[in-house]
């Protein structure tokens, strides 16, 4: 009679079966599945079909296939990702999972109390792999699991390259091979680097590059806001100046500061731009439109502190607020998410790869994006320092400064200025966040 | 006739400018809508030789993109809900105020009118602190209700001032009438005084309903959550997620206009005095 | 007039006094509140005036309260343009109820849909630059949206574009209903065109211009919101180019997570506010006072 309820109970128990196989996956529930389903409700508030889409029918799919308790998800507008989930988290309405930003993004709500430590209800090995990075550690814990990764990518045109007269395989490695190959493609019509910046967050991605030439550790960057250390000295703001100098010299494309950042990065797939600021999980789309054309590499190196040169690596993460009723259930569904079987549907349905470094890297198919896994996610990499900003710096200064740089309507050192004041009333209209700032340093090396 | 006399006693070249300046206003006026309507007709290749001329091949998936592929239907259906239960709410709360306002006598009247009067001027951004620390407490944000709860009430100080106003037109004799004939207030409110401010209350319900449709600030705040997402707030989510994508960006905002521009055309008369009544906030 | 019972009217009121309470009065007691404190979240510590303090040395607020200022320059053009328009509607030359369907358009779109078609219209390789280069202007085609210098300019051009829609349609309104003979007995004086809209119109018309402009002059100060948050990039930019007031409360509550300063700054542009409050009352009056003579 009931056919389709037959198959549905054997697929159930298939899928069961594949989530509980893989290396140090347990499902941290011994309750039989039908069982648990009744018992367990857990909400998740996550983020990311605007960044990967695809990522919406991967948690629709995960979720429907997750026995031990039924999820219910809950994607968040961008605007409010942070502030909706610390407004509830302080009323005692926190979900059970919470997507989370890497950085300040979430290391706020961890002072504020509102998560905690995944040390102990997951895996040390499953936390690990999933590759949550440096900045998710506060007093030695834990607080996210690494979702999908974001490695921070420069890349640049091929067919730019061969138009200038440049070796479309080489990307230019020093500042100085840099700037001579701005002058080749300037002189061949081409604008040689660039994006768009209207939107501010070009601003962001090119602090989190060029800071790091300067800089010996993430924690040496916590001194910036913590008032140990002073943005007006001229390493501390040498990357706004380095930007003026491209601006001065017009590498910089002219239509960089009404265009927004991803329309700015089609510029360079179009071949438009030659050279500028992208993130890895473009990549694949961006290599399939131009049959590979699109090359990926390091910003060039001007700087000779231990950051400088080295691959930016940062993850998308999943945590656990720290009144969710109950935590182990919600451990296990973050663990499942980790499991083989999902690893391979994320990739699937997003085109995408994620964060955990278990997953086959074989079932890439593009080999820019498997040399840029190798390259960014598998081989030693250095966090991203952008997500260190506080926010008010980031809006009032971040942001602002490298627009108006790109406009010409400031110089790098009045940049340094802007960072230098900004820093300054962030500290005065947040004391309490200071102190927590001096606090991380310690985990970051500083 | 006054008219026709006027035209023939001019001079050419002062015709010429006045028509020339006329023509010129009503370029601008409508050189956006151009612009919208005809690139959303383009092919998004096009567009980026083609962005000031005509369309060279004329396309409409971008409009089968927003109407089976997007959520403006969803949007534009959580608009309707916030406008039709905000105005029904705020409709009811001042019809009854404003004839006990007008009609009654009751310590604090003046105070009350005034008041309410007053709040007209207060940016709503200045409520917005307080409530969305109240609503996530209570858990009102992205709630349907809450959001009705906050626009009904930004719009029934106007409310009760048009309504105010109107009945205190009424004629007493009207009342007296009634209440000879042993009608109660509610009657009388329900019975005479109600079918005979269809205009006012017309006026105002086009008023407030465009206030709620409009808004933005309320909507990105007290409506976060993806499914009660309002057709403003995600015109901002749109443009956003496609700003590559001009031609179809453009067919969003087609859609988006369409109601208000056909409710315009075929209601001029209605629209043009419900707006400018709006306008005496 | 009689009246069926003592307390049948504050049932009456007692709905609207109650949705008042919630929607205006509990905020507005609250934002004082809040301003004093420092809120994390739904609560915190008492700090005193520091919130104020922070604010009111802050650059970045100061900025925000001069581009308020700035926009204001918006409503003389507004008045001006619209009552040109208006005048030249009024002789009600061939085909005048077409323009005037056509002129009130703008009013007619919702501000956040002008704001995105603005936005790509104007980008630096946008239609009208294209335009501007190609019949040669090209020092007309400046960054619209993208440089800091001219950002809000853009911003007001388009709040001048669709308040003074309204503005039209309110002037064309109000001559319509003036007494025709006094044109008469002024053309038939030999007053030409222009002398007659100065001397007879525009006196008519003081009070609904007064009128206007104070309405025009709260919309700028409470309810630019959409156009900048549209065309700002949600945060005011290129930089802190187009940042509002408003823009600057919904970033210290939403973005920064501060609604202790948000409310600080929230209860100083409540006592602005307040100080409209009388303006808008007296235009009121006499626009009254008009209608009714």
């Amino acid at each position: 009679m009931n056919t389709k309820g037959r198959r549905d109970l054997s697929r159930r128990e298939l899928l069961k079966r594949s989530a509980g196989v893989g290396a140090g996956v347990a499902l941290g529930t011994s309750l039989p599945a039908w069982r648990a389903r009744a018992a367990t409700e857990l909400t998740m508030w996550w983020w990311g079909e605007q960044e990967l889409p695809g990522l919406q029918a991967f948690v629709d799919d995960s979720v429907k296939a997750y026995t031990a308790a039924t999820v219910k998800p809950m994607l968040q507008d961008t605007a409010v990702v942070i502030s909706q989930f610390q407004t509830a988290a302080a009323s005692g309405e926190a979900p059970d999972v919470q997507f989370l930003w890497n950085g300040i993004y979430h290391m706020e709500s961890v002072w504020l109390g509102y998560l905690q430590p995944l040390n102990g209800l997951v895996s040390d090995e499953v936390i690990k792999a999933s590759n949550p990075t440096l900045l998710s550690n506060f007093g030695g814990n834990t607080y996210r699991v690494g979702w999908y990764p974001l490695p921070m990518i420069w890349i640049y045109n091929k067919d730019a390259f061969d138009k200038a007269g440049l070796d479309p395989e080489k990307a230019p490695g020093t500042w100085d091979e840099f700037l001579i190959a701005c002058e080749k493609l300037k002189s061949a019509g081409i604008a040689p680097v660039g994006g768009g910046i209207q939107d501010g967050y070009w601003g962001e991605w090119y602090f989190g590059h060029a800071l790091g030439q300067n800089v010996d550790s993430a924690g040496e960057v916590i001194g910036l806001f913590t008032g140990e250390r002073d943005f007006r000295e001229p390493k501390y703001h040498e990357h706004w100046v380095k930007l003026e100098q491209l601006q001065k010299a017009g590498f910089l494309n002219p239509e960089m500061s009404s265009t927004e950042l991803y329309p700015g990065i089609d510029l360079i797939v179009a071949g438009k731009v030659a050279m500028g600021l992208s993130i890895g999980s473009r990549v694949p789309a961006d290599s399939k439109a131009t049959k590979g054309r699109i090359g990926t590499m390091v910003m060039p190196v001007y700087g000779k502190a231990k950051l400088a040169g080295q691959p930016i690596f940062d993850s998308q993460g999943l945590g656990i607020p720290a009144k969710a009723k109950d935590p182990k259930a919600a451990a296990a569904f973050l663990e499942y998410l980790q499991s083989p079987d999902r690893l391979k549907a994320l990739h699937e349905q997003t085109g995408w790869i994620p964060a955990n470094t278990n997953f086959d890297a074989s079932a890439i198919e593009d080999a820019t994006v498997r040399d840029m896994w190798q390259r960014w996610g598998l081989s030693p990499n250095i966090p991203y320092l952008s997500n260190l900003v506080p926010g008010q710096f980031y809006e009032q200064a971040l942001l602002p400064s490298a627009q108006q740089v790109v406009e010409g309507k400031i110089n790098g050192e009045q940049a340094g200025e802007l960072a230098y004041n900004v820093a300054k009333e962030w500290r005065e209209f947040n004391p309490d966040i200071v102190e927590n700032y001096e606090k991380w340093a310690a985990d970051l090396g500083g | 006739m006054p008219g026709r006399g006027h035209h023939a006693a001019r001079l050419e070249p002062d015709l010429v400018l006045k028509h020339g300046l006329l023509v010129l206003a009503a370029l601008i006026a409508l050189t956006p809508t151009f612009f919208m309507i005809l690139t959303s007709l383009k092919g998004q290749e096009e567009y980026t030789f083609n962005k000031v001329g005509l369309p060279q091949a004329v396309v409409f998936d971008h409009f089968r993109n927003v109407l089976f592929e997007s959520d403006f239907i969803a949007w534009m259906a959580n608009s309707v809900i916030l406008a039709a239960g905000a105005v029904a709410l705020s409709t009811v709360v001042s019809c009854l105020g404003a004839y006990a306002i007008a009609r009654m006598e009751f310590r604090g009247r003046g105070l009350l009118f005034s008041v309410s009067t007053s709040l007209m001027a207060i940016p709503p951004v200045v409520m917005i602190v307080p409530l969305f620390v109240l609503y996530t407490q209570l858990s009102l944000i992205s709630t349907y209700e809450g959001a009705i709860l906050i626009y009904a009430g930004l719009i029934t100080p106007y409310s009760v001032y048009l309504l105010t106003s109107f009945f205190r037109t009424l004629p007493r004799e009207l009342f007296e009438a009634a209440r000879i004939d042993g009608a109660g207030d509610l009657r009388i409110l329900l019975r005479i005084v109600i079918p005979l401010s269809m205009p006012a209350l017309l006026t105002l319900v086009v008023v407030n309903a465009l206030y709620v449709w409009n808004d933005l600030l309320i909507a990105i705040i007290f409506l976060q959550d993806d499914a009660k997402r309002t057709l403003m707030a995600g015109i901002s989510v749109f443009q956003g997620r496609y700003n590559d994508q001009i031609p179809l960006t453009m067919a969003g905002m087609v859609f988006a206009s369409a109601p208000m521009i056909i409710l315009y055309l075929a209601f001029q008369k209605h629209y043009i005095r419900g707006l400018m009544a709006g306008s005496l906030k | 007039m009689n009246q069926t019972s003592r307390f049948a009217p504050y049932l009456y009121i007692a709905p609207l006094t109650a949705l008042l309470l919630f929607v205006f009065g509990y905020p507005l007691v609250r934002i004082f509140e809040f301003s004093f404190k420092m809120v994390r979240g739904i609560d915190g510590p008492w700090i005193g005036l520091r919130n104020y303090e922070l604010v009111l040395n802050q650059p970045l607020f100061w900025e925000s309260v001069r581009h308020n200022l700035q926009l204001l320059l918006a409503v003389p053009f507004i008045v001006v343009w619209s009552l040109l328009i208006a005048v030249l509607l009024y002789d009600r030359l061939k085909g005048w109820k077409l323009y005037r369907v056509v002129l009130f358009l703008p009013y007619i779109l919702a501000i956040p849909i002008i704001a995105v078609i603005m936005k790509k219209l104007f980008q630096f390789n946008g239609p009208v630059n294209e335009a501007l280069r190609w019949i040669g202007l090209d020092a007309l085609a400046l960054d619209w949206i993208g440089s800091s210098d001219v950002a809000l300019w853009t911003v007001m051009m388009l709040i001048i574009w669709r308040e003074s829609a309204l503005g039209i349609i309110l002037f064309l309104a109000r001559m319509l209903s003036l007494d025709e003979s006094l044109m008469e007995a002024a053309r038939l004086d030999g007053a030409n065109w222009w002398q007659r809209v100065w001397y007879v119109i525009v006196p008519q018309m003081k009070v609904v211009m007064e009128f206007y402009v104070v309405t025009s002059v709260i919309t700028i100060l409470s309810a630019v919101f959409a156009y900048v948050y549209m065309i700002g990039g949600g945060r005011g930019g290129p930089g802190t180019a187009t940042m509002v007031v408003e823009l600057y409360i919904f970033n210290a509550l939403i973005r920064t997570s501060l609604p202790g300063i948000a409310s600080a700054v929230s209860v100083m542009l409540f006592l602005v506010s307040l100080l409209l409050i009388v303006p808008l009352f007296a235009a009121r009056r006499h626009a009254n006072e008009e209608e009714t003579a």
